[in-house]
């Protein structure tokens, strides 16, 4: 996988793939209601003409419905990134601000929030 | 959720479990189907309890179901191994059939109506 990896040119690899959590979620709950719908119709039509096939057919186009909108990344599961805090050097320092001094001059609560 | 597979997987899944959902309520939904039934047919012969199939037929769904045979010969074999048929009185035919589902119950109909034919006394030789 890695060999055919460097053969991808550049703009394809920068392409984005993730989702981040919420949109995890968002696509997993879109899939869910798609084919319990398609599922429900399908049943319905297919008890009205007797045929089961009829069934599995309106549930496969409902699969594959959900499959181009759940599977593929798009932007919108991307609307939510994680907040990270800012990376730090090895001294302690962000890259806009020195490190906090030491708590002996200030009243502090336990965990320290840096402000950016 | 984080990558492809892993939606794909799970989508997958979630698909066969309503798949077999679906099944197990076409399953239930076959115990509401009532079965009209015709009226002129022939076919199992039933003497006194005793019955053996002569003739049978698939018809999938789709096909001509309104069959019209006349002077079929039997389909199996009918043997007399002792002399309970001679001169038999109650020789009846009679027709039911099996409705086979994707999945669910198989019923077994029974057409009204039936023939009864009387066997003769003396048994004859030779081909028909």
């Amino acid at each position: 996988m890695d060999y055919i990896y460097s053969f991808i040119p550049e703009r394809i690899r920068n392409i984005p793939t993730h989702m981040d959590f919420d949109g995890q979620r968002r696509a997993e709950k879109y899939f869910q209601i798609i084919i319990l719908l398609f599922a429900a119709v399908g049943f319905i039509w297919g008890y009205i003409t007797q045929m089961f096939s009829h069934t599995l057919y309106i549930l496969f186009t409902g699969v594959i419905i959900s499959s181009v909108l759940t599977l593929i990344p798009w932007g919108m599961y991307r609307r939510n990134p994680l907040k990270w805090q800012p990376a730090r050097d090895k001294d302690g320092n962000t890259a806009s601000r020195p490190a906090i001094p030491a708590p002996q001059s200030q009243n502090k609560p336990k965990k320290k929030k840096l402000k950016d | 959720m984080n990558s492809f597979t892993s939606r794909l997987n799970s989508l997958f899944a979630f698909t066969l479990s309503v798949m077999a959902a679906l099944t197990f309520l076409c399953f239930l939904s076959t115990f509401f189907n009532d079965h009209i039934r015709p009226v002129d047919i022939k076919v199992g012969k039933v003497t006194a309890l005793n019955q053996v199939v002569l003739w049978d037929k698939i018809i999938e769904r789709g096909e001509e179901s309104l069959l019209d045979y006349h002077s079929a010969n039997t389909k199996y074999y009918f043997w007399d191994y002792g002399n309970g048929l001679r001169g038999h009185e109650n020789v009846t035919l009679t027709l039911s059939w099996n409705v086979i589902p994707n999945a669910g119950t198989l019923p077994k109909v029974t057409g009204a109506g039936s023939e009864r034919i009387v066997f003769p006394d003396q048994y004859t030789s030779g081909r028909f």
